[in-house]
């Protein structure tokens, strides 16, 4: 049991090659050449400081941006230029935000159904998945509330039904915890946590936190546009020095 | 949940701005719904009149506004002996003010003229004879003035007695106050003068053959014309300009709403950018969101043409009470109307969500949920 065989290898998730983002035509660069490799089922955070480049590069990993230049595969195909790239949002990868971006119109419920248009679902199929990934992280007494009625941690959750609305294989999260209490933080890091043990789901998460990091298996430090170190081992936060 | 609540959601959380909107459509749809109304509602109202009368063919001048210029009225005698002229009489046609009446058509006919026979007696009597200086007046023109049968109407320079209150199977007819044509050329000063002759053809005549009389009357009268009373409304210079300008009017009201459209549809993408970038990052296509906003503002669109055509309706109803309108015209209200200033209120809400869609669909999501 030295070496694992090649077909228990865990197959790839992202692959990142010489990822390079300028913005404002080439006077900041935010991404300067990030290689990495993610595989199906691991828990991975990022770590640096403000402005380091961390939300660009989960925006590339979302295609909710274009890459300056570098290539980028999804289970080994490339997401760079899809044809369509909405189809891979939808059903590929679920967001979660810092100021979790639910719409201020539509009830929790409804937000919770928007990733499914464009799905072979009737209208009650939508609303019965909703009610079901609603009660599966405990806010199935706030269906019908408006997101602005809700407390932080709860949004937040309601945030994650959301991106899970389609069922996806990973979670792209950016500072979820950032704008919640420690204790909120605790209980949004749980569900995380159970979502990835219980459900095998892959998650990618960044953050200002240590012990938010600390929830991961991997931890990737960046600086400036680089990677400057990735920490793969497998107990939690033990090598994690700032 | 579904694609339709989400198109209504965004329209009712601005209801200051969504009302205010609708009402700058429903306002411009109204407009053209009245002017074009009132415009056709007069060309069915002559129409109506011609046949009522029972006239094939009208001889008159090309020039002048509401009504032609007139011409002397000896052509008449020359025109009487052309093959297929079974009746002939003239008229001297005036769109005058009469007393607190802004506008009134006055008609001043030749005695013994079948434009004579269709007027039937409500009240009082018609006149003895082209001598006895009196007047008859329409239904309408009897309501809109306030006389009865013993008042006097002031028409032009004189004042005449009403000896008659009459009912002419048209509005143009009810609305008129009618007159022996001596006395009217006398008043107005056109003596000798007058501005129509109507002809009516034998039933056995055929279009060819009215035509042809129309030709042979065009040979003797270059600067005038004939035409077939079906095609005057067609061809006549003040119903081209009561068209166009109805038309005119109403384009302008139109560019007025598809502004405010446009102006509400930018303003709602520019601040749902963020909400846009949502969309985006929870995997809606751009055509989705493109969709969702024509969507939106055809919606405005239908809402407002309803209640334009429901306000315009209303607008002329009570523009056909004022005394102003009242007997000179009946309002079209028709179906095709109604039904088509829907459509082009729809139209000018999908036109003007072009553009917003447009730019929402060229939005960045990175970018977009930063906004
Ligand atoms: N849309 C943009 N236009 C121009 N520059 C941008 C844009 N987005 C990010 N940047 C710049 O790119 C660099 C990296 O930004 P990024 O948001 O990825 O940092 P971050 O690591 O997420 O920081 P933070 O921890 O504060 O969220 C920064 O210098 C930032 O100013
Ligand atoms: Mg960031």
């Amino acid at each position: 049991m030295t070496s694992a065989s090649p077909t228990n290898k865990p197959s790839s998730l992202f692959e990142a090659i010489e990822l390079k983002k300028e913005y404002d035509d080439g006077s900041v660069p935010a991404l300067r050449g990030v290689n990495f490799k993610i595989s199906e089922g691991d828990f991975v955070s990022i770590i640096g400081p403000s402005g380091c480049g961390k939300s660009t590069l989960l925006n590339m990993l979302g295609t909710l941006d274009h890459l300056s230049s570098g290539s980028l595969l999804f289970r080994g195909k490339s997401i760079i230029d899809l044809p369509d790239p909405a189809a891979y949002r939808a059903k590929d990868i679920g967001f979660i935000f810092q100021s979790f971006h639910l719409l201020p119109t539509f009830t929790v419920a409804e937000n919770v159904q928007i990733p499914m248009f464009g799905m072979p679902w009737s209208r009650a199929e939508r609303k019965e998945r909703a009610v079901k990934l609603l009660d599966s992280v405990g806010l199935s007494h706030r269906c019908d509330h408006m997101p602005l009625k809700l407390s932080g941690g709860e949004r937040q959750r309601a945030a994650i039904a959301r991106s899970l609305a389609n069922e996806p294989a990973v979670l792209l999260a950016d500072e979820p915890t950032g704008n919640l209490d420690s204790k909120n933080a605790v209980q949004i890091m749980e569900l995380l946590d159970e979502l990835h043990q219980e459900r095998g789901m892959s998650m990618i998460l960044v953050t200002h936190d240590l012990d938010v990091a600390g929830h991961a298996e991997r931890v990737i430090t960046m600086k400036d546009g680089l990677i400057v170190s990735d920490d793969k081992s497998s107990e939690k936060n033990s090598s994690y020095k700032s | 949940m579904n694609f339709l609540t989400i198109v209504t959601r965004s329209l009712w959380r601005r209801p200051v701005r969504t009302s205010l909107t609708l009402v700058g459509i429903a306002i411009g749809i109204a407009a053209v719904v009245a002017l074009v109304g009132m415009a056709s509602g007069y060309e069915k109202s002559v129409v109506k009149q011609l046949e009522v009368l029972g006239i094939d063919v009208i001889v008159s001048n090309m020039e002048g506004g509401m009504m032609p210029k007139p011409f002397d009225a000896k052509l008449q005698d020359e025109i009487r002996d052309f093959p297929n002229v079974k009746k002939i009489t003239s008229v001297l046609m005036r769109m005058i003010s009469v007393e607190d009446a802004p506008m009134m058509m006055v008609s001043g006919r030749e005695w013994g003229g079948f434009t004579w026979d269709q007027l039937s007696v409500v009240e009082g009597r018609m006149p003895k004879d082209d001598k006895e200086r009196v007047v008859v007046l329409g239904r309408l023109a009897a309501e809109v003035l306030r006389k009865k049968v013993g008042d006097t109407v002031t028409v032009e320079i004189e004042d005449f007695e009403v000896v008659g209150i009459v009912d002419g199977k048209s509005v143009v007819e009810n609305g008129a106050v009618i007159l022996a044509l001596p006395l009217f050329q006398e008043v107005s000063g056109y003596e000798g003068m007058v501005n129509f002759i109507d002809i009516q053809v034998p039933s056995e005549a055929d279009k060819e053959a009215t035509q042809a009389l129309c030709d042979q009357i065009q040979k003797i009268f270059p600067e005038g014309r004939a035409v077939m009373a079906k095609e005057v409304v067609g061809t006549s210079q003040g119903f081209k300009i009561a068209r166009a300008m109805s038309w005119s009017t109403s384009l302008l009201a139109i560019i007025v709403g598809v502004l405010g459209v446009m102006n509400t549809m930018l303003m709602t993408v520019f601040e749902r950018t963020h909400e846009i970038g949502i969309f985006l990052a929870l995997g809606w296509k751009r055509r989705r969101i493109v969709y969702l906003i024509l969507c939106e503002s055809a919606i405005l669109g239908l809402l407002g043409g309803v209640i334009g055509v429901i306000l315009g309706a209303v607008t002329c109803m009570l523009l056909e009470m004022t005394p102003a309108i009242h007997g000179l015209l009946e309002p079209d209200l028709s179906l095709t109307l109604m039904s088509r200033a829907v459509m082009i209120a729809v139209l000018v809400g999908v036109f003007s969500g072009l553009y917003p869609a447009w730019r929402s669909s060229r939005l960045t999501p990175s970018v977009a949920l930063q906004g």
